[in-house]
């Protein structure tokens, strides 16, 4: 393998934020490669830095120090021109929390342009990248609805159909599923899958939620600002007790699994899906 | 409910009026609005009237809409159409009881001036908001200004601007509504006393509402960043709007609309006003 | 004993207009007293509208209110009087802080209530105690803190108005999985020193399966089920039918006794399927 897509150097972030009462967030050393193509999950509790992270990678935060290579590219090179930068931001695209916060137009496809507008691109170029990005995310049937109508997953498409069509190698999705309700949530992680699978983008998906976790090739925990687990999810969540411990869920059957291992039972951690947990167990109790 | 009001939506259509270039439609729009002054008689209202209805049915915006959008002009419409009614005098009396006086020139009167309102507002909404998307408004707008950019007034910021609030104001209006019944389920009211009692009231809305009013727009600010946002130099647009035959037939119209009307108030000069 | 009721209830949204929308038909539930009562369905069945017209926020289109065995449309009732009686949490309660610090904030309830400072102070500080927002917290600005810290002042906010039913919509939303544990766990604790009523609105299983007595499912507007827990939860094919998801853990224990293992299905802690299993395992002597 060549040079990984983005390879993150002992990263340092400092919050320099006098009126929060509490203790400021830090990213402390951060150090992490991820390849072209993958599907990575950053798991961490609130406050942990992972959106801190998020945000250094498109250069909306500046580090303290450390470095940051997209495609080998030193993003955190003070002498990056203003032209540079928007390069960085085309190809990294990001995807924030609140749906309603980062629609600009009153019109789905017009927002949707927003994007190739700003690069200037062609306006047959444009038409034609929004009417596509509207079909890949499923909401081309409401291209001309205003999105103050529309439901949390629907906006949220919307948004991403939006960083489609800037034509990105990456997405980051910082929590974009931490507002929605179960049903968006499903809508969301259905499109992320099919980006990733189908149009080979890179995502790094941040989120607190261990069952969208599972779902990634890769699972990247991130505790008090430093990577704390990182493996495929079933490595990462056979580590239930350090898991707890950096204040996250794992799903209920790898729990099960993993009391009553404590329990003298001898059963496998890394147990996800209550299918295959079903078939280990009956094997052994019918036994 | 704050959430009903409709004025100046956009009706999603693909009508001859929709796809009309913003920029034509602003100054047709200003033009009807000088015809609509320039109505003087009977005639020239039958010919306004018969305009404004034509309009409505090409656009394809349908009338409960429009009526619905007029309702806040109902208080104005009352008052100027019982005013009239009531106080204008005239040669022909209609009604005559006590100190009570209604003239025959002051139902015409309050007729005319009630269509006028209505064919106002009526009118230069199906032209303007009900037709074009509030983005292809200002950029109308922005590029009719665009010669100002000459001397350095910041058009395009100030359009970007425009439809943002435009944008929000649905949002906002909606979490208003979201913050008092919240405040009201802490026993707040907001609706006896007196003025001052009742302005108190509302701080514990504005406060609430100022503060998420600024989150979202430094929330807005970093995705339009991420967005590749850097102001309107080197933009381009996907709705590339140029002038067309189209332009110029609606453009055509609007100047027959308003010399027939100056014609007609000439040589028909009936119940001239 | 119930506390409050819902009798043949309907309402319509914006009635006479081409937006007619029924919210609710045929509403019939009754909330007891010394009871969790969990409320869960998919955006739009109808939760949200049901929980307003609880507290008088909303007035049915058709039926009746009753709270204490008075019908709260009547003439002359005191709505004012019934909302400190019913509190209701919304959700992101977070956005309706407004006031200097913390404890004015906590405080805004209890004084409109029409109450003397000796008591509103006790009441403040018991109400922090039960949401675990530490005495350091209540001088501080509200916007200076956390967001969970300033979910906890809010709904604090509404526990010292001391109402004898709490309602909260969703009060877990969008928190990780340790915020959502202290928030819940606040709120049963709460709860259960209390013995008033609460009310919470939810869209997860596994979380109102852990605090809730009782279930109210809704689907598109109407009563799907409603039962204690255990009820609701042994008709999982009901739920799923609608498209709501039991608890991961008792998807499993279908699972095993789909293969052919004799286990109890109406389970939905991790703490009773280890329970089952391991009482399963003593009787094969297999463990």
């Amino acid at each position: 393998m060549s040079v990984p897509f983005i390879k993150v150097e002992d990263l340092i972030f400092t919050y320099d934020d006098e009126d929060n009462i509490d203790k400021h967030y830090v990213l402390k050393n951060l150090s992490l490669e991820i390849e072209k193509g993958s599907f990575v999950c950053v798991l961490g509790h609130n406050g942990s830095g992972k959106s801190t992270f998020a945000k250094l990678l498109n250069m909306i935060l500046t580090p303290d120090s450390g470095k940051i290579y997209i495609d080998g590219f030193d993003i955190t090179d003070p002498e990056i021109t203003e032209n540079e930068l928007f390069e960085i931001r085309r190809k990294i695209g990001m995807v924030f929390q609140n749906p309603d916060n980062q629609l600009v137009a009153t019109i789905v496809e017009e927002d949707v342009a927003f994007g190739p507008e700003n690069l200037g691109v062609e306006p047959s170029e444009i038409r034609r990248r929004v009417d596509s990005a509207l079909e890949t995310v499923g909401m081309s049937a409401y291209a001309t609805h205003a999105p103050h109508r529309l439901s949390g997953g629907q906006k949220q498409r919307v948004a991403i159909a939006g960083i489609i069509a800037m034509e990105p190698e990456c997405i980051i999705f910082d929590e974009s599923t931490a507002m929605l309700d179960p049903q968006g949530r499903k809508e969301v992680m259905n499109t992320i899958s099919k980006l990733n699978r189908e149009q080979g983008i890179t995502v790094i998906h941040i989120t607190h939620n261990m069952d969208e976790a599972v779902k990634a090739d890769r699972v990247v925990v991130i505790n008090e600002g430093e990577v704390f687990l990182d493996g495929t999810p079933k490595e990462v969540f056979s580590n239930v007790a350090k898991l707890r411990q950096a204040g996250l869920d794992v799903p209920q059957v790898t729990e099960l699994f993993y009391d009553l291992s404590i329990h003298g039972v001898d059963l496998p951690s890394d147990i996800l899906c209550e299918e295959e947990g079903a078939e280990i167990l009956s094997a052994m109790l019918k036994k | 409910m704050l959430k009903d009001i409709t004025l100046g939506q956009y009706f999603p259509g693909k009508s001859f009026l929709h796809r009309i270039d913003p920029r034509t439609k602003v100054i047709s729009a200003l033009l009807y609005i000088a015809a609509v002054f320039l109505c003087q008689s009977i005639m020239s209202f039958i010919i306004l009237l018969a305009v404004t209805l034509a309009m409505i049915a090409v656009s394809g915006v349908p009338v409960k809409i429009i009526v619905k959008g007029l309702k806040p002009l109902i208080f104005i419409l009352a008052f100027t159409t019982i005013y009239n009614v009531f106080f204008y005098t005239g040669d022909t009396i209609l009604f005559h009881w006590k100190f009570i006086t209604i003239y025959l020139e002051g139902v015409v009167f309050a007729v005319i001036m009630g269509l006028r309102i209505i064919c106002l507002l009526a009118g230069s909404s199906v032209l303007l908001t009900y037709t074009t998307s509030p983005i292809m408004l200002t950029d109308g707008i922005e590029r009719l200004l665009s010669p100002l950019n000459k001397i350095k007034a910041p058009v395009h910021e100030f359009a970007m601007m425009m439809s943002i609030a435009l944008r929000f104001i649905p949002t906002l209006v909606e979490e208003t509504d979201k913050i008092m019944s919240a405040q009201k389920a802490r026993g707040a009211d907001f609706s006896s006393g007196g003025l001052i009692k009742r302005a108190k009231a509302l701080i514990p809305v504005l406060i609430p509402l100022f503060i998420s009013a600024f989150r979202r727009a430094s929330d807005l600010a970093v995705a339009m960043e991420c967005r590749c946002y850097r102001g309107g130099s080197g933009r381009t647009r996907m709705t590339k709007t140029h002038f067309g035959a189209r332009d110029a037939v609606l453009f055509a119209l609007t100047i027959i609309l308003g010399v027939s009307i100056v014609i007609v108030n000439i040589y028909l000069p009936i119940w001239v006003i | 004993m119930t506390k409050l009721k819902l009798v043949d209830v309907n309402y319509t949204y914006s009635e006479g207009t081409p937006f007619r929308k029924d919210a609710l038909r045929n509403i019939n539930i009754e909330i007891e007293n010394n009871c969790i009562t969990g409320l869960i369905g998919h955006t739009g069945c109808g939760k949200s509208t049901l929980v307003q017209l609880l507290n008088g926020l909303l007035s049915p289109t058709s039926g009746e209110v009753i709270f204490d065995g008075k019908n709260i449309a009547e003439k002359g009732y005191d709505l004012k009087t019934l909302r400190h009686k019913v509190g209701l949490v919304f959700q992101y309660p977070e956005y309706q802080l407004f006031e200097d610090t913390v404890y004015d904030d906590i405080a805004f309830g209890p004084k409109n209530m029409g109450l003397d400072k000796d008591e509103i102070d006790r009441r403040i500080r018991e109400a922090a105690l039960f949401v675990g927002l530490e005495e350091r917290y209540l001088e501080a600005s509200p916007f200076d803190l956390s967001g969970g810290q300033k979910r906890r002042a809010a709904i604090a906010g509404i526990m010292a108005m001391d109402p004898d039913v709490l309602i909260l919509d969703e009060p877990a939303a969008g928190l990780d999985p340790i915020g959502r544990e202290e928030i819940l766990g606040g709120i049963y604790s709460y709860q259960r020193k209390r013995k008033n009523s609460v009310v919470i609105v939810s869209h997860s299983m596994e979380d109102m399966a852990r605090y809730s007595d009782k279930l109210i499912v809704m689907n598109d507007g109407e009563i799907f089920m409603q039962g204690i827990c255990r009820e609701v939860f042994s008709e999982a094919d009901k739920l799923m039918s609608v498209g709501l998801d039991v608890p991961q853990i008792t998807k499993f224990m279908r699972s095993l006794k789909s293969k052919g293992v004799d286990v109890r299905t109406d389970i939905f802690t991790v703490d009773e399927a280890k329970a089952e299993i391991l009482s399963k395992m003593g009787g094969c002597g297999n463990a």
